[in-house]
């Protein structure tokens, strides 16, 4: 009887023993799509961040001599009014965007939790005047601020770490609404009244029992925040109030097309970064999306 | 199984006088524990039962200093803790008690453990909130706390998530994080309320085992007279934020004084006696709101209310050596004073 027992047990072992991450993973993993843009999204990042090994062409240099060429097996994308090559600036600007991206992802996304999960989990006179101010900051146009901002600071300081700065110190106003309002349903659950009863400190509690619990939310809007400050790059870049217009970026590749002679004639000037904007932003929607589900306990996947 | 020891010779562990605790209502202060006092002796067993809505859980959370913040707070009374004053102590201080001096156990094992870690995680989380322990040393003694609450399997049990234990087992989980640090005092805020009969049963043992292996004082807050029968060694019977008859365990039983014990006792399913409905008490606690200001709280629903109850407020006294009793019927001085009061 008992080793009639305990062969069930060996048997059902590996299956009980998962954590919650572990089969988040293996959901996440069976999602085609997911993983088919997860595969693309990696493979657009590492050609980026590789870029200067890739390609040696100089992306600033203007070459008179190969103005506007169709692609070609030199120039795989073909070269742009400059006679710079269309496929070197798209891996480069994939830097830029990319690096902007994630770098602004990070600053809303850990600004965001910080205010939302004090605000949630203190209440009272924190909560109002942390809310008070995400709702000032909410309130903050965000385009006429950068517009201003490149005015001020224009060729003094470098473009891309100032915008940076610029969109994460007004983009973290909805993470840290939703934060707030996670944690405050989940601090009404009695794990958090025991963690204090056994005598942890408050920031334990949050670090440790609060934001685990909400990580989820967090992590999928951490996508959804990536995808759309590619998007908030690319516009700022395409209207010439972004990324400075010597570099590279999508955005910045995408702005030639406003010259209707480039939008009619020559789409290999355009086109390559408009359709790699697209997928990069749709793979990210589509991995959030696969996040989602898969640390979703009701989700059937 | 009661081991009736007396325990008067004894310094108290715990003593709570006059403790009021309130809540803000649209901006007024309703008191949810109304000038509430007694002793906890080291070792001693004390039942704290009532109906829900009595202010038995404000009461355990006022002594933790666990009060929602902003919404409860102590108004009054003292609450005083090997000689430490608990209501002024500030969050810091009080966090170095709270786990290591004085253990809690909560109604719901279900949601009383953080989904996301495995059980050896909580466990070791209240040891390294008070003690310096190597992570190695810790698992060791946590799995030695599973077995002490009587987990088999405690090597396997550490590693696994709350999800994967049923209620029985997580409610002994919740106990050994409660006395992982072997506090003087453990708090149990109806522990067995959410667990099915025979697990009840097994949980109560647990703790009573515990309490003599550990030589620690238990309040234990139900609203299950059977519970309070088998474990405790004094009661509180609390009714709307007051205490109304306060004895021990064996004078509650056979000689309960107040309507409201009386009643309680007679709602007790007796499988001994045949009887086609079961008894209960008419009516539910007064809200906050609707408090009578003045008289017994418990007049409208009481079968022995006289005219003078409701404008008498009874107090807590002493009908008998160690029997005490808020009523009228057994207030002797009444009478003359109430007179003299109109």
């Amino acid at each position: 009887m008992a080793e009639l027992a305990d062969k069930t047990n060996l048997h059902i072992k590996p299956q009980k023993r998962m954590s919650p991450w572990a089969v988040a993973r293996r959901k996440f993993m069976k999602n085609k799509l997911a993983m088919v843009s997860l595969f693309f999204l990696m493979t657009i990042s590492i050609l980026s961040f590789l870029a200067p090994y890739i390609t040696t062409a100089d992306i600033s240099r203007v070459n008179i001599g190969s103005m506007s060429l169709e692609p070609s097996a030199e120039h795989w994308f073909g070269t742009d009014k400059s006679g710079r090559d269309v496929f070197t600036r798209l891996l480069y600007g994939g830097r830029v965007s990319l690096l902007v991206g994630i770098s602004c992802t990070m600053l809303i996304i850990m600004f965001g939790t910080l205010i939302g999960a004090l605000a949630g989990f203190f209440g009272g006179l924190v909560d109002t005047m942390l809310m008070r101010f995400t709702d000032f900051i909410l309130n903050f146009p965000l385009l006429v601020f950068v517009i201003v901002l490149n005015a001020v600071f224009f060729g003094k300081l470098g473009g891309v770490p100032v915008l940076i700065a610029v969109i994460s110190v007004l983009g973290w106003g909805g993470v840290a609404r939703l934060v707030r309002s996670k944690i405050l349903s989940e601090k009404e659950n009695e794990y958090i009244l025991s963690a204090i009863s056994i005598g942890s400190r408050p920031s334990k509690v949050i670090l440790k029992h609060l934001i685990p619990n909400v990580l989820s939310t967090i992590i999928v809007q951490a996508t959804i925040t990536f995808a759309a400050m590619i998007v908030v790059e690319s516009g700022l870049s395409y209207l010439g109030f972004g990324v400075p217009a010597e570099t590279p970026s999508w955005g910045n590749m995408l702005s030639a097309s406003r010259e209707p002679d480039v939008l009619q004639n020559m789409p290999w000037i355009w086109i390559p970064p408009a359709l790699t904007l697209i997928i990069t932003i749709l793979s990210i929607n589509f991995i959030g999306e696969g996040i989602k589900d898969a640390l979703n306990p009701k989700s059937l996947r | 199984m009661k081991n009736m020891t007396d325990f008067p010779s004894q310094a108290p562990l715990l003593e709570v006088t006059g403790l009021e605790t309130a809540f803000e209502i649209d901006g007024e202060l309703y008191n949810a524990v109304d000038g509430v006092s007694f002793n906890v002796k080291p070792k001693q067993v004390l039942g704290v039962v009532g109906e829900s809505g009595c202010g038995k859980s404000v009461m355990s959370l006022s002594i933790m200093q666990l009060l929602p913040k902003g919404i409860g707070k102590i108004r009054n009374g003292q609450i005083t803790f090997n000689g430490q004053s608990l209501e002024k102590l500030d969050d810091k201080k009080m966090n170095k008690i709270r786990g290591k001096d004085i253990g809690m156990i909560f109604q719901e094992p279900m949601t009383s453990l953080n989904p996301v870690f495995t059980i050896g995680f909580q466990l070791a989380e209240s040891l390294h909130n008070h003690f310096k322990l190597s992570k190695k040393e810790a698992r060791g003694k946590v799995i030695e706390l599973l077995d002490q609450v009587g987990i088999s399997r405690p090597e396997r049990v550490v590693d696994e998530y709350p999800h994967q234990l049923s209620g029985g087992m997580r409610q002994r989980v919740m106990i050994a994080m409660a006395i992982a640090c072997k506090p003087k005092l453990l708090i149990a805020d109806e522990p067995t309320t959410a667990l099915d009969v025979t697990v009840q049963a097994q949980i109560l043992e647990l703790l009573q085992g515990l309490q003599e292996t550990n030589d620690m004082a238990i309040i234990l807050i139900t609203h299950d007279l059977g519970v309070v029968a088998e474990t405790c060694h004094e009661v509180l019977v609390m009714y709307a934020g007051e205490v109304v008859e306060r004895a021990d365990v064996v004078t509650l039983f056979e000689n309960p004084k107040h309507p409201y014990t009386e009643l309680l006792m007679r709602s007790i399913p007796r499988l001994d006696e045949e009887e086609e409905k079961l008894a209960s008490i008419e009516g539910i606690v007064p809200s906050l709101k609707n408090m009578p200001r003045q008289g017994c709280k418990f007049v409208d629903r009481c079968p022995k209310a006289m005219e003078e109850c409701r404008t008498i407020t009874p107090r807590l006294s002493e009908n008998l050596p160690g029997h005490e009793v808020r009523c009228l019927l057994y207030e002797t001085s009444w009478n003359r004073e109430g007179m003299s009061a109109k």
